[in-house]
């Protein structure tokens, strides 16, 4: 394995690890809390706790960031957002 | 109205007859304004001549479909939302990709919780497999109904509440016509959220950590 090929191996990891996106849920008026908190234990996986905590963070801090990954899979997390009544929405980690 | 309880088959509400025929309008009426087929045989509201025996109930819920076909309706945007609030691009790009699918998605959703309700008797059954489906639902309905009443903060479903407690309370007839649909919207955006928590209770009542 000559040096460059592993420079560009390199780099290219880096590049990956840079572009990393979120998933956001925004707090809404009409959304129960019990039903926010099951659809994040369904969706996510998460646990009882995990996931009363990210909708706590929801509703009293207006939005909570759960989930962060490849652009490709924020775009399918948010759908399934959508889906189940919840305003969501991607950005870059860093924006 | 009786909230849900678990039984053997899924989960059982009780509402009665004038419960039932509101509650299942609403759920076609929204399934219309996602552009969906009208569910079973039920034509949509005659906004002109509306039916004079719930005159007042169906012309409030007739407006709730009137802007059918525009996508800039607030209660559209709260059903397929924008998946980013300010990269343009990304969100045209987003509703290209998805917003088929969704629309479909919740129509369906709503159809068979259509289809349920219209079933004969005092019960709808929601089978166990269908009930985060029919919470979804009522969700979808009530961000609707939410859209209509200008709910846009907690604050605004907090003043809902205050001011339904003192139209119960005054018991006189309200003063005018806009104030009375508001009255009966917010009534049944309340029973629907009543409705969906007692749902969701039986969901979780053996919610342990693994679902």
């Amino acid at each position: 394995m000559s040096t460059q090929e592993e420079l560009e191996r390199d780099r290219a990891v880096v590049t990956l690890v840079d572009d990393v996106w979120v998933t956001i849920v925004w707090n809404d008026p009409v959304n129960l809390m019990s039903y926010v908190t099951y659809v994040f234990r369904t969706y996510f996986g998460f646990t009882k706790e995990v996931a009363a905590a990210r909708m706590m963070e929801v509703h009293r801090d207006g939005r909570s960031v759960v989930s962060s990954g490849p652009r490709e899979k924020m775009e399918v997390d948010v759908q399934a957002m959508h889906s189940y009544g919840l305003h969501a929405t991607l950005q870059r980690s860093d924006a | 109205m009786r909230g849900f309880v678990a039984t053997d088959n899924g989960a059982v509400a009780q509402l009665d007859d004038e419960e039932r025929t509101v509650v299942a309008r609403i759920v076609a009426d929204v399934g219309l304004l996602l552009g969906g087929e009208p569910f079973g045989m039920t034509a949509p509201v005659d906004r002109e001549q509306p039916r004079d025996d719930e005159d007042a109930l169906f012309a409030a819920l007739a407006r709730i479909t009137e802007s059918v076909e525009d996508p800039d309706d607030p209660a559209v945007l709260a059903l397929l939302p924008h998946a980013s609030d300010d990269d343009r691009e990304l969100a045209q790009e987003f509703r290209r990709l998805t917003e088929e699918d969704l629309r479909l998605h919740k129509t369906d959703r709503l159809r068979r919780m259509w289809e349920d309700l219209s079933q004969d008797g005092p019960d709808w059954l929601v089978p166990f497999d269908e009930c985060l489906a029919t919470a979804s639902a009522l969700t979808d309905i009530r961000l609707v109904l939410a859209s209509r009443l200008g709910l846009d903060s907690d604050d605004d479903g907090e003043l809902l509440r205050s001011e339904l407690a003192t139209a119960i309370e005054a018991d006189d007839e309200p003063a005018s016509r806009s104030e009375a649909e508001r009255i009966w919207l917010g009534m049944l955006y309340e029973s629907l959220g009543w409705l969906q928590q007692s749902l969701l209770d039986t969901l979780m009542e053996d919610d342990d950590d693994e679902l």
